[in-house]
């Protein structure tokens, strides 16, 4: 090989220091980007895919207004290739040979569930069976509860309007079994092209038209694109990520990991940069030789960017190959989570963040002070000229920062995201300049202690800028590791806290006003108290300040509450969980107003003081708005749009009373004696719901921890480079004090002093920053609440120290462990 | 090798013409001059040591004859070529061709072997049969068993034949020499001496050097003494080497 190609050869490259820690640098960087990136789009497939299950499609459009859809809607769908079912779902009394009940059906075609399985039971001993398609004609398939009630059994005719349909299957669970309170009577599932022999549906009747939908993301984007100005009022389109329950959840984690790859973005983007820089300073005395020899500065432009080219191939390659087990790691990791296999999904789209991520980093961190490397005077190689005073690396900065705000944006799309973090750290490093250079500035006036501490000290000062400089790196790594880790706990906090194990799993609707006595007494003796019971009365929202609400209300805003009847309730005490956002709870005695929920205000606009119809039934009561307050949807507690106070404006209203309790699996059969003694109450079970949940607040927490970890070491990397970049001098340093007699454990004590004392300021620092960016995250994009963690604050200072200082420890071995005339030649 | 009769055949103009030469350098408050209105002029084939103390000017001469540097004021003519008129890129393909270096540091490249070292110039200068030249100067250096060995197997003397080799491999018509004995003990410093004089003489190459070493200037045609950033020519004007 000839010399001038080795000059560029990357294996030569391998053994120089600064190179090494720019290609694992680069390397992680793309390895992490490319991890997050493609098991961000694997988990967002995976979760998609089981969370679509709960639509039994990827999307619903359902029709309220009594009307099918116009036929050339589907037709459109599946000429894009889009899969497509249909749902017919409306409330009628069906008979039997004792007796009739109401019952809530839902009539399907053949393709559903489009996403998701049915749980069936041949029978009421038999094993419950999963199964992919409905009942056919001819069939139905009944909620066991509507056996018990009817006193029918498999194989028995059930009458359902005109028609006679043989019980086949007992209903378990069906995909989009949803938790619905329109939907409290018992189910019945039968073919939708049985529909019209049943008589049960005409014109203007209750019934609720719902299509689903399956397909690619893209092509269901570009349908709804055509299909949403076409849609009434009364159309809602519904998405995974519309649904109330398990959306928040989605999003949140989808944000993290968002935030996650971000984060990886800006810790690779500071390795790179603080390690080239140092490589370049390193490369002046070579590159004044060979001009000296004879290379033109186009000559070492071309081998430089020859040389980085190589590095970029390098990079992209080798995180390719770290990161591509790591991901068949992860996708194993979550079909462990999920107990079933999932597909691999090598989306090559997720690729792209990483080789730009490559081509960033090396063009805009590393390129800029090795492109400045052509202009080193060759004078160089008679007598040292002054080195870079770092004013030269302004531009440099201004173009790191613009790289990183457009790699941070393209990763995250959130500019929202990127500006908080692109702020914070700005901030962060205003503030660390001042707080660094006053307490480098203290640590000089410190006197006493014994020698190691006094030679540590004179380090920090000596090294003052190379410290504050790795103060900066180290602060800004630790912020950026500790809002992730910040963020995760409080993420993980909120869904435990809402989420925990005795939830409610088991909801009674319907309870006559009185029974609720006996109610409570039959649930209290088996050992399953009742949450508090709540009045229900059911009424639509008609006027609003004497208007119609439909004409009040902007026509672009698809009130979901308008359209259906609300569930008006009336409380003395606010519950727990709710929050007043605007005006007053009701005091003692209070009789006027209603409290309103605060996304349904803010959709309809409405004030303080606005005045509310509401018809219920043929009566109509007005009551002003007096307070607004926010509810937690997931908590599956009964949850109300509309609070009036006791003795207020629903008195002598019909109400029936509903609640929530826990109920454990193996009291699940106390249910039967209840719907034998209590008939007319429904029981809502959700505890297969909230298993699901569960479920994937698991598969989500894996994925975080998982991403966590890699971010980790990303940061670990930084630090490295950091470190790696006063090393020689240090050697050096270390070697010339062995030599003047320093005893190895006074030189390994005040270097350990040294970063001990680095990481104790980066880890204090950093952690104050990160409460800041988790308090802005949380105002911003998490909808937490702020509190200060001080089981973090505490520690991370104390480990950053320990950790620095065994780092320092040990990078320092060779100068320890060497004798320092060989070591004195070698750094020569 | 003939290549130095051929030269001094077809070309007798000096090998360097140094006219006027000043060199200031800005301070933050104000300028200092470190060389004054030097001129002279060094014949092909001469070999010249610049002597001074420390801080005389005398490396910075050095730089501005060899073209690492360009001056204040004056004009530097080498090899018939005004390097104060040519662009630093033009210098360096001067310097590819024409100029050879050894320095106190060796200044070799640390991941490169003693063979690499030597053939680096030769590749630049796009030479031909870099590698078969390389070896035999390494061998003529006495280091035919080093060949793979990188500098920090080397102790300072054979790093500083490595060098030299280098600096004779790409065959240059003047070779500018920076304390080449300055990092060396007496006796590795003599030998290392010996065969710079030796290969210069053989190769017929201009020497300029400069030195601390009483012993080597001696060796050299012409003694130019520096002070203060001023010439002041001795009093033995320039002859061959004896």
């Amino acid at each position: 090989m000839g010399a001038s190609k080795k000059l560029m050869s990357v294996s030569r490259d391998w053994r120089e220091r600064d190179v090494r820690v720019v290609l694992v640098a680069l390397i992680i960087a793309v390895a992490t980007v490319a991890t997050i990136a493609l098991f961000a789009s694997q988990l967002q497939r995976t979760l998609v895919s089981s969370a679509s299950s709960f639509l039994a499609a990827d999307r619903q459009l359902e029709a309220e207004n009594g009307r099918p859809i116009p036929l050339e809607w589907l037709e459109d769908a599946q000429s894009r290739g889009l899969e497509t079912g249909r749902m017919v779902e409306f409330s009628t009394m069906v008979f039997g040979e004792s007796g009739f009940q109401l019952v809530s059906v839902k009539a399907v075609s053949d393709e559903y569930p489009l996403r998701g399985e049915i749980e069936i039971q041949p029978g009421a001993e038999e094993p419950r069976q999963i199964v992919s398609q409905g009942p056919g004609p001819g069939q139905v398939w009944v909620n066991p509860r509507l056996l018990r009630l009817l006193e029918l059994d498999i194989g028995d005719t059930l009458e359902v309007g005109n028609l006679k349909l043989e019980i086949t299957r007992l209903l378990i669970r069906e995909p989009d079994g949803g938790f619905r309170l329109s939907s409290l009577a018992p189910r019945v599932m039968m073919h939708v092209d049985d529909v019209a022999a049943t008589g049960v549906v005409q014109e203007g009747s209750r019934v609720e038209y719902v299509y689903l939908f399956a397909g690619d993301e893209g092509v269901l984007d570009d349908y709804y694109q055509w299909l949403e100005p076409q849609l009434e009022p009364s159309h809602e389109w519904e998405g995974v990520r519309d649904g109330e329950t398990f959306s928040r959840s989605l999003e949140r984690a989808e944000r993290f990991l968002l935030l996650g790859g971000s984060l990886a973005v800006l810790l690779a983007a500071v390795a790179v940069a603080v390690a080239s820089r140092q490589y370049a300073l390193s490369q002046r005395d070579t590159v004044a030789l060979l001009k000296t020899l004879g290379l033109s500065s186009r000559g070492i432009g071309e081998l430089y960017l020859r040389r980085l080219s190589l590095w970029g191939i390098v990079g992209v390659l080798g995180g390719l190959a770290v990161a591509l087990p790591l991901f068949w790691l992860l996708v194993r990791l979550l079909s462990d989570v999920l107990e079933r296999p999932v597909d691999f999904y090598l989306d090559p789209a997720a690729l792209t963040p990483a080789l730009l991520t490559a081509l960033v980093s090396l063009f805009a961190f590393a390129y800029p002070p090795i492109r400045r490397l052509r202009n080193v005077p060759a004078m160089r190689v008679l007598r040292s000229q002054p080195g870079e005073t770092g004013r030269e690396a302004i531009p440099d900065i201004l173009l790191a920062v613009v790289a990183v705000f457009g790699l941070v944006w393209m990763y995250a799309g959130e500019l929202m995201l990127v500006a908080a973090l692109l702020g914070g750290l700005v901030l962060l490093l205003g503030v660390l300049g001042l707080l660094g250079w006053g307490m480098v500035a203290l640590l000089r006036r410190v006197k006493g202690g014994g020698n190691s501490w006094r030679l540590a000290l004179v380090g920090l000062y000596r090294h003052r800028r190379a410290s504050m400089a790795q103060m900066a790196v180290f602060a800004m790594t630790l912020m950026l590791a500790a809002t992730l880790v910040l963020v995760r706990s409080s993420l993980l906090d909120d869904w435990q806290a809402q989420l925990p194990d005795d939830a409610p799993n088991h909801f009674l609707i319907n309870i006559a006003p009185d029974a609720v006595d006996d109610v409570e007494e039959f649930w209290a003796t088996r050992g399953a108290p009742l949450e508090t019971l709540y009045p229900m009365v059911r009424g639509r929202l008609t006027e609003l300040n004497g208007e119609p609400v439909k004409e009040a209300v902007s026509k672009d805003e698809r009130v979901g509450a308008l359209n259906r009847e609300l569930n008006l309730t009336w409380m003395a005490e606010l519950p727990e969980d709710n929050r007043i956002v605007d005006g007053q709870w009701f005091g003692p005695g209070e009789t006027e107003g209603v409290s309103v929920e605060a996304e349904l205000a803010e959709k309809l606009g409405l004030q303080l003081g606005d005045r509310l119809t509401f018809t219920i039934g043929s009566s109509k009561v007005t009551e002003p708005v007096t307070s607004i307050r926010t509810v937690q949807w997931d908590s599956m507690k009964p949850n109300f749009y509309m609070a009036f106070p006791p003795d207020g404006g629903l008195t002598d209203m019909p109400a029936t009373w509903i609640t929530a309790f826990y109920l454990n699996t193996d009291n699940k059969l106390a249910l039967n004696d209840f719907s034998r003694q209590f008939p007319t109450v429904s029981v809502l079970e959700i505890d297969h719901i909230i298993d699901r949940i569960q479920q994937i607040v698991q598969q989500v927490t894996q994925a975080i921890e998982a991403i966590l970890a890699l971010i980790l070491a990303a940061a670990l990397v930084v630090m490295a480079a950091v470190v790696s970049a006063t090393l020689r001098d240090r050697q050096r340093e270390g070697a010339l004090l062995r030599t003047l007699g320093g005893q190895q454990s006074l030189l390994a004590r005040s270097t350990m002093l040294e970063f001990a004392l680095l990481g104790f300021f980066a880890g204090t620092l950093g952690v104050i920053a990160a409460e800041g960016a988790v308090y802005a995250l949380q105002a911003g994009m998490f909808e937490g609440t702020f509190r200060w963690h001080w089981q973090v604050m505490l520690p991370v200072p104390l480990i950053a120290a320990v950790l620095l200082a065994l780092f320092g420890r040990w990078q320092l071995r060779p100068v320890l462990s060497v004798s320092p005339m060989l070591l004195l030649r070698r750094l020569e | 090798m003939n290549q130095m009769t051929d030269l001094t055949k077809t070309d007798s103009s000096p090998m360097l013409r140094v006219s006027d030469l000043t060199h200031r350098v800005s301070l933050e408050t104000d300028t200092l001059t470190i060389l004054q209105g030097v001129s002279l002029e060094i014949n092909r084939g001469e070999s010249v040591a610049i002597v001074g103390r420390s801080g005389s000017g005398k490396t910075t001469l050095l730089g501005l004859l060899a073209g690492l540097d360009t001056p204040t004021e004056g004009t530097v003519e080498l090899d018939g070529s005004v390097i104060s008129k040519l662009s630093e890129d033009e210098r360096a393909k001067l310097r590819a061709r024409r100029v050879g270096f050894v320095f106190q540091s060796f200044q070799l490249l640390p991941a490169l072997t003693a063979l690499e070292n030597v053939m680096l110039p030769l590749e630049l200068a796009g030479m031909e049969a870099p590698e078969q030249r390389a070896r035999e100067l390494l061998e003529r250096v006495g280091l035919g068993e080093r060949l793979n060995h990188t500098p920090r197997q080397l102790s300072g003397g054979e790093q500083q034949r490595v060098a030299i080799a280098r600096a004779f491999a790409s065959d240059p018509a003047i070779l500018f020499a920076d304390e080449p004995t300055g990092n060396l003990d007496n006796r590795t410093g003599q030998a290392v001496s010996d065969l710079l004089m030796d290969l210069n003489r053989e190769q017929g190459t201009t020497l300029v050097m400069v030195t601390h070493d009483e012993h080597l200037a001696e060796r050299c045609g012409r003694q130019l003494h520096i002070e203060a950033g001023m010439l002041t020519e001795p009093d033995l004007a320039g002859g061959p080497a004896h």
